[in-house]
């Protein structure tokens, strides 16, 4: 039976999971529980630990050789293998920026100015004091990434900043209420392996203060403004790196 | 009964018949963090049948989530079933804490009120971006182990399915009104002017709540649920 075939048969209850049983695989890869060179227990074994089907993990080991995370031989001696990129980063996101168009960047910011900007709108008209703290919880944890840590690694604080733009956001779509904002937003954030919020900003941490304010007044318009300008100015600077990336 | 008390008494079984389901799954998870001396990750299999058993109803997903480092080999750790397929299915999220994909569940209300007050809560309506993404009400209790907190068992409705068991009672009592948590965020009502998940400003229900919500003209609450009948 060929894969896609295969797929359409699989459970009902494993579909969506593979990405689950993925992103596991690649937390543990990119922190180092999982050593380079280490041979990963049988498709069978990783499908009875994570209580998913075996065609759930072969999707999930597809999905990381693809990101060099891991590589299977076959024969004696043969399994899956972990690789540890060497710079700490799963297939860095400068790689996947130079990849990127830049008519496909403005479109994908397009949409997110969309879904974000109403997003904010909304979220000013119905927070509750404790929306609004969870926002503020969201903007310390971005300054905290940028300030904190000034001996670790570039690429831990980049993840760490990433993290908590995307968590600010998240919790933007939340407070307006919306399942529907909040799905695409999530869906936005994924968008080329999360590429948006990943190039550090010098003022992410005060624009968020700002929209953070712009919601706790109540103040629609502002905060959706606010919300329009940090993602359009997240866009530039992706399009600028962009070029300079296709520099010989 | 005055129509406006039976809408109040609804509300009040539905709100039992909820806390009900999860007396099971506290009475598993506490005689296991009782029990077992390191209680490690695996270990929350044997909770799963209570959870399984605690699905159904209005009841979407249900689960015992651990306050950090209760388990002796992680920080965070949950067991949580949700039954929006045909097949009960097990939650997996990124839990940890380095991870690129990590959300800290101890920031959420359905976590934090339960552990600052020691008592059963019913969080929401929120979008529960942790789990479903859907709109939802969730029910916790406070688990405890040796007299300390030790987490929340909880239960998840879908507001969809709240609002089907209650609109037609709400569309009897003929005039404009709505159920509103202890914020005054609307969860269902029967006018299209307050739709739900907005705050019902002119009500001024937390500041009504805060003060003891004692009974006043207009503004009921249901048993001892922070869901308030507003006409």
């Amino acid at each position: 039976m060929g894969q896609a075939r295969s797929h359409v048969f699989a459970p009902l209850g494993d579909l969506g999971r593979a990405e689950a049983v993925t992103a596991r695989l690649v937390d543990a890869i990119s922190m180092g529980l999982l050593a380079d060179r280490e041979q990963l227990p049988s498709e069978a074994e990783l499908a009875g630990q994570f209580g998913v089907a075996t065609v759930t993990v072969r999707e999930a080991l597809v999905a990381l050789r693809q990101q060099g995370l891991v590589e299977t031989r076959r024969g004696r001696g043969g399994g899956s293998f972990v690789i540890t990129p060497s710079d700490g980063s799963p297939a860095s996101w400068r790689q996947s920026l130079r990849e990127v168009s830049l008519s496909e960047l403005r479109d994908i910011g397009d949409h997110y100015l969309a879904v974000a900007g109403a997003a904010a709108r909304l979220a000013a008209e119905r927070s509750s004091p404790e929306d609004v703290e969870r926002l503020r919880l969201a903007t310390e944890d971005l300054r905290k990434a940028n300030t904190a840590g000034k001996g670790r690694e570039t690429r831990a604080r980049e993840l760490a900043a990433a993290r908590a733009e995307r968590q600010f956001h998240l919790e933007v779509a939340a407070a307006a209420q919306s399942p529907r904002l909040t799905h695409q937003e999530i869906q936005l954030q994924g968008e080329r392996g999360g590429l948006l919020w990943l190039p550090p900003s010098a003022n992410a941490h005060e624009e968020h203060r700002a929209i953070t304010e712009a919601i706790a007044h109540q103040d629609g318009e502002l905060a959706r403004k606010l919300t329009e300008e940090h993602i359009l100015q997240a866009v530039d600077r992706l399009a600028d790196m962009h070029l300079d990336l296709l520099e010989p | 009964m005055k129509r406006e008390d039976e809408v109040v008494e609804h509300v009040s079984v539905i709100v039992e018949d909820v806390f009900d389901r999860l007396k099971p799954v506290l009475v598993a998870v506490e005689s296991l963090l009782d029990e077992v001396d390191e209680v490690r990750a695996e270990d929350l299999d044997r909770v799963r049948p209570q959870v399984v058993d605690a699905l159904g109803g209005l009841v979407i997903g249900a689960g015992y989530v651990a306050a950090p480092h209760v388990l002796a080999d992680q920080e965070y750790g949950f067991e949580w079933w949700t039954a929006t397929g045909p097949k009960p299915e097990q939650l997996f999220i990124s839990l940890e804490p380095g991870s690129a994909n990590f959300l800290d569940y101890t920031r959420q209300s359905w976590f934090t009120v339960s552990r600052d007050t020691g008592r059963r809560h019913v969080n929401g309506p929120y979008v529960d971006y942790l789990c479903t993404d859907e709109y939802t009400l969730t029910f916790t209790v406070p688990a405890q182990r040796n007299g300390e907190f030790a987490g929340v068992v909880g239960a998840d409705v879908f507001v969809r399915e709240f609002e089907h068991a209650l609109q037609p009672r709400l569309r009897h009592l003929g005039s404009r009104a709505a159920l509103v948590n202890a914020q005054g965020r609307v969860i269902v009502s029967n006018s299209a002017r307050l739709p739900t998940g907005s705050l019902m400003r002119d009500a001024d229900v937390p500041a009504w709540w805060s003060a003891g919500a004692q009974a006043r003209a207009g503004v009921r609450r249901c048993g001892d649920a922070p869901i308030v009948l507003v006409t």
